[in-house]
């Protein structure tokens, strides 16, 4: 049915999935993913899956940072080379 | 009638039929904020290093702590040997390129170089793992019985055993997936760190995330959040 509608099948849908997501899609491409994820049953539980994954990803992104020592450490560092160098790199 | 509204007329007419409401469904995914230098860090006299480079240093960070696969001291210092590196080496960047990508170059660069080459390319052999990709079921890993799975899914993980997961991957999926969903770095950058076609990226990320997918899930399902299905 789906196919007499002019939308791309389900293995062609979660075939393109992660570029979708990861925003690698051509425009014309992704149009055809957003209206296959539309309406289409079994593929949706999928993408709303592998966007809940980013999701999770992004939050360890914003959770995990470099110690304060360590910034502060090699900002010392890096005015030791440029002193030791006595000029700017 | 153009074929965008004749879409919207089929796409209303299964909404009627099906019951269905919209869904959200979007292109792209969170992305890293561009962060800011801090203000003292600009008395470096190396012009734009605070501004272009320094404020990238959580992301090396992280990405180091997973090429070290979780070794702080040694993340560490490997974080210095690429920032002291790239301060050296600042007049062959060029201002305004990508300063992010440049760096992660600089640090896995550095990180092989450290480390015994030979000794980095243990990797499983290519068909074994093509047939351990043929064996997962990703369907599975949705078919959860829950009203709301994949926060289940994900409820049911914490981030040590998500990052134990990821560091068992092995080398060529790790680091394409390191840097794509922990770097936030796209196809063209994660090519150029890596020295490989963005059609290899491709297809390393995409098997990357279903070997990862199967390991969180036996993660969820040892923990019972998840039913094994078959």
């Amino acid at each position: 049915m789906m196919e007499s509608m002019g939308m791309i099948r389900c293995e062609e849908a979660l075939a393109r999935l992660w570029e979708f997501l990861d925003g690698e899609l051509p425009a014309s491409d992704e149009t055809m993913v957003k209206r296959h994820l539309d309406i289409c049953n079994r593929c949706y539980p999928q993408y709303d899956f592998q966007r809940a994954y980013f999701e999770y990803t992004s939050r360890i992104r914003e959770r995990e940072h470099a110690p304060p020592a360590l910034r502060r450490r090699l900002f010392e560092m890096i005015l030791e080379q440029e002193a030791n160098n006595g000029k700017a790199s | 009638m153009s074929r965008d509204a004749m879409w919207d007329m089929v796409r209303m007419a299964w909404t009627m039929l099906s019951g269905r409401t919209d869904r959200d469904v979007r292109p792209g995914r969170p992305r890293e904020p561009r962060p800011r230098p801090e203000p003292a860090e600009r008395a470096i006299a190396a012009e734009g290093f605070a501004e272009e480079a320094l404020p990238w240093l959580d992301a090396v960070y992280r990405f180091s702590m997973r090429l070290t696969r979780g070794d702080q001291d040694a993340a560490e210092d490997l974080v210095q040997d690429t920032f002291l590196r790239a301060h050296r080496f600042w007049h062959t960047y060029e201002r305004g390129t990508n300063a992010k990508s440049w760096l992660f170059t600089i640090c896995r660069n550095t990180y092989l170089h450290q480390k015994d080459l030979v000794r980095n390319q243990r990797e499983r052999p290519e068909a074994d793992l093509d047939a351990r990709m043929e064996a997962l079921s990703a369907a599975s890993v949705f078919d959860t019985g829950s009203s709301d799975p994949e926060q289940a899914f994900f409820g049911a993980l914490i981030d040590d055993r998500v990052v134990e997961a990821i560091d068992a991957l092995p080398e060529e999926f790790h680091d394409v997936l390191v840097l794509s969903d922990l770097g936030d770095l796209k196809y063209g950058e994660i090519a150029e760190v890596l020295d490989i076609p963005v059609g290899t990226v491709k297809s390393r990320l995409f098997r990357a995330r279903k070997l990862l997918q199967d390991r969180l899930r036996s993660f969820a399902v040892g923990s019972g959040y998840v039913q094994e299905t078959t």
